[in-house]
């Protein structure tokens, strides 16, 4: 028992009515007592009598233990005391308690705000700044095997998806004179190329309107983009573009990148009813946004390379003008470049980037580019 | 005694029960236990006073505004089934009553993403990294990553479990659990490695001595709870499983051989009796272990049955699993319908559905998403774990022989933390 405990003397009126009856513990001890409970009016106090002793709660400060699953007695406590437990069966005591239902607070908010303000930083600086710089910096250093690797596999995965029904994988377009003639291109961006990287270049027998680089220096074009591409200098201006993807390393950088945020964003969302959907949507979202930092650096990386090979950058902002065009009908697999909103900042950076006077070079014959848009026969 | 620090108590009845435990048998127990008092132990039977139907309407309402707060209200949600769960375990007159707090989860939570974010964003990377690097591939990286979260997760585990046992009373003492997560965890991963090592013959062991680290870690008020018995006590609880899954397991390696799918199908007919060996392994084991578990003065009796605790899983399945259809049939369609708008699978007929605007068959989607998950969870609160936890509750009784009476309370364990790594590792999804 706490010696602290006020004792009261009552000094003249008569004794209090019994008004209830009751089981305490006192929280030092397991053993139930059986209680007398009676208010004390003058203190709007309740009167525990346990044996001789006496406990007073002020009726303000007792509080009702929330989501008991027996209803048949109440569980009370008192608002400053972390153990003591009363259980009356009576209604009478409730009823004259003012506070029953109100929290009793255990936890100093300043804390959990600090802590919070500690989560949210951590959690930013992780996703923002440490983990792209290292996937950046690790990116750079994996070595050639590890990256082609990583591309031979996602290359794979691709045309297997992408298979028409009753065919294991999407076919490769091959014709002699259509190869001959895109390599021509090749070796025209390459010798313009300051830095050389061993590229794997190939066409997907796919309608699609599409094309995409992938680690390990794959550059791969789909049927319908060489189809909708009206000179070798838009279809140049796309491979550009991928090959600036190859250079940064952008996939490679994101598979790392993803590795790191993923498991961080796991950690916040947890195992709720459907967490796994937010999971999904928030890493969508971060990716949307590095993917266009990662377009914006291609773009600028193919309108440097492509005045340099004697190409005009007009060409890219004409095959950009085609993407924009076609983007009414689209199909949600134009995805590559349309759900880039900028389309139109895209098309006027590149028709800013042609040099004054710019004479281009042709890069093939029209015999030649009717071979390569025929690569697919 | 009162002023005693239960921590470092050494009552010599607990001393001497240690040195030279009786091997507890069902039965022939009481006679031999190590309290000093020999007389009719006082019998305090348990049981369970909550219903199904406010159990559904509880987790039916905190999953709703887990959901509409994007997960926040998750850690209110905890403690709100965990008050009711505990309130509803009576053992003799009085219930257990869970004094946690929604503010301390959030706390503990934010705590363990502070370290863990760290941790997990800069090793995974490196690890995806260091798999393409030296092996080719993304599977190294997965499986290192997975393993080197291992000793993580039964660190986590230790500590919610000290967070609950110090927020547990009954009559108004608390339990506790001392410390000692990391020796948890390192006795976790061998035992858990002996038993898969052993096809899972070795599982008991396991199991016994995890519960024996763990029970004899705990303390209810200023008494230690000790667990006796052995590990082959447990064998027998897994005789179904031995047979059954042992059969099964030779059926598909036979067909495996042989290349012959018919055996591997045929091997299917043993899953209720794989079902019935779980049941009945989870009702044995609990009662052998509680039977040998002993705190000054204080035994256990348990007479949990397999035979109910089957019947809870099919049952309660069964409902669960009927009712969510009801928003599991709408959901698909739904999808259906989606993924049509989409070009994909042009040629289904979904009548009605084909005429709305996408937005709004999305957000139709999206609801009966988060339906299904809240429904399904609230069904399995309902006719799986209250069941389960009111056969278990009923099938226990407590004998003090003069233990309650020498009870004194221990001091409150803050450990601020909560269980924010469990929480932020997603252990132990129960409740």
């Amino acid at each position: 028992m706490k010696p602290a405990m006020p004792t009261v003397i009552r000094v003249g009126a008569k004794p209090d009515a019994v008004t209830a009856f009751g089981i305490y513990f006192d929280g030092e001890t397991a053993i139930p007592n059986d209680v007398v409970l009676t208010i004390d009016e003058a203190r709007s106090a309740l009167r525990i009598h346990v044996g001789a002793k006496t406990v007073i709660w002020p009726l303000a400060d007792i509080r009702r233990v929330p989501d008991q699953a027996d209803r048949s007695r109440q569980l009370l406590r008192l608002a400053g005391d972390p153990v003591a437990r009363l259980f009356t069966e009576d209604q009478l005591v409730t009823v004259r308690c003012p506070n029953l239902g109100r929290r009793v607070p255990t936890l100093r908010t300043g804390r959990l705000m600090s802590w919070a303000a500690g989560a949210v930083a951590s959690v930013a600086i992780i996703t923002t700044v440490l983990v792209p710089v290292m996937a950046n910096q690790l990116a750079d250093v994996m070595p050639a095997r590890g990256e082609k690797a990583l591309g031979d596999a996602t290359f794979q995965q691709i045309r297997s998806v992408l298979a028409p029904s009753g065919a294991d994988e999407l076919r490769l377009c091959e014709s002699p004179q259509g190869v001959r003639a895109l390599s021509k291109i090749r070796t025209r961006l390459e010798g313009a190329m300051e830095q050389s990287h061993e590229l794997t270049v190939a066409v997907l027998d796919h309608g699609m309107v599409n094309a995409f680089a992938l680690p390990g220096g794959y550059v791969v074009f789909f049927r319908g983009l060489i189809e909708a591409a009206e000179s070798p200098e838009e279809l140049a201006s796309v491979f550009a573009h991928e090959i600036g993807h190859v250079d940064q390393r952008h996939v490679t950088r994101h598979v790392l990148r993803s590795a790191g945020t993923i498991g961080v964003l796991g950690l916040l969302f947890g195992d709720f009813a459907g967490g796994a959907l937010i999971l999904f949507l928030t890493e969508r979202l971060i990716r949307a946004q590095y993917s266009q930092a990662a377009e914006t650096e291609a773009d600028e990386f193919s309108i440097e390379l492509l005045p340099k090979a004697g190409v005009s950058p007009e060409a890219q902002a004409r095959m950009f003008e085609r993407f924009r065009a076609m983007a009414g009908e689209a199909d949600g697999l134009l995805a590559h470049f349309l759900t880039h909103p900028r389309l139109s900042e895209r098309i006027d950076m590149a028709r800013n980037a042609v040099p004054e006077g710019f004479e281009g070079t042709p890069l093939l014959t029209d015999a030649e580019w009717q071979e390569l848009k025929r690569i697919c026969r | 005694m009162a002023g005693e620090d239960p921590s470092t108590s050494t009552n010599p009845a607990e001393v001497a029960g240690a040195a030279d435990l009786p091997k507890v048998h069902r039965g022939a127990r009481r006679s031999e236990d190590t309290s000093p008092d020999l007389s009719e132990p006082e019998v305090h039977k348990g049981r369970f006073t909550g219903g199904k139907w406010r159990m559904f309407l509880l987790a039916g309402r905190t999953g709703a505004l887990t959901v509409l707060t994007l997960g926040f209200y998750r850690f209110w949600m905890k403690t709100r089934l965990r008050r009711w769960y505990w309130s509803a375990v009576r053992i003799g007159n009085f219930p257990l009553e869970y004094v946690g707090d929604p503010l301390e989860k959030l706390l503990g939570f934010l705590i363990a993403v502070v370290f863990l974010a760290f941790y997990i964003g800069v090793v995974n990377l490196l690890l995806m990294f260091a798999s393409f690097s030296l092996f080719q591939g993304s599977f190294p990286a997965y499986f290192l990553s997975l393993l080197g979260v291992l000793p993580l997760w039964f660190y986590a585990r230790y500590r919610a479990w000290r967070y609950v046992l110090a927020r547990t009373r009954w009559r108004g003492i608390r339990f506790g659990l001392a410390a000692g997560a990391w020796g948890y965890a390192w006795r976790a991963l061998v035992h858990w490695a002996l038993a898969i090592l052993t096809l899972g013959i070795l599982w008991p062991r396991k199991t016994f001595w995890l519960e024996k680290y763990r029970t004899d870690r705990t303390w209810y008020g200023s008494h230690r709870l000790q667990q006796g018995g052995r590990w082959r006590d447990l064998l027998g609880a897994m005789k179904h499983l031995y047979v059954s899954v042992g059969i099964a397991a030779a059926m598909v390696g036979y067909g495996a051989i042989t290349e012959s799918v018919d055996m591997v199908v045929r091997s299917l007919v043993l899953s209720p009796w794989i079902a019935y060996g779980l049941a009945f392994w989870r009702a044995r084991s609990f009662s052998i272990l509680t039977r040998n578990k002993t705190a000054h003065g204080i035994t256990f009796e348990s007479q949990a049955r397999p035979a109910r605790i089957f019947g809870i899983y099919v049952l309660g399945y069964s409902i669960s699993g009927f009712i969510a259809l009801f928003v599991l049939v709408p959901l698909v369609l739904v999808a259906a319908a989606i993924f049509s708008g989409f070009g994909f699978g042009a040629t289904l007929d979904l009548g009605p559905l084909d005429d709305l605007p996408s937005w709004f068959l999305s957000l139709l989607g999206a609801v009966l998403y988060f339906s299904l998950f809240l429904v399904w969870g609230a069904l399995r609160h309902a006719f799986v774990t209250v069941p389960l936890w009111a056969h278990f509750t009923e099938t226990l009784t407590v004998l003090d022989h003069d233990g309650l009476k020498n009870v004194h309370q221990r001091a409150r364990d803050e450990f601020e933390e909560a269980e924010g790594f469990a929480e932020a590792l997603d252990v132990g999804a129960a409740i």
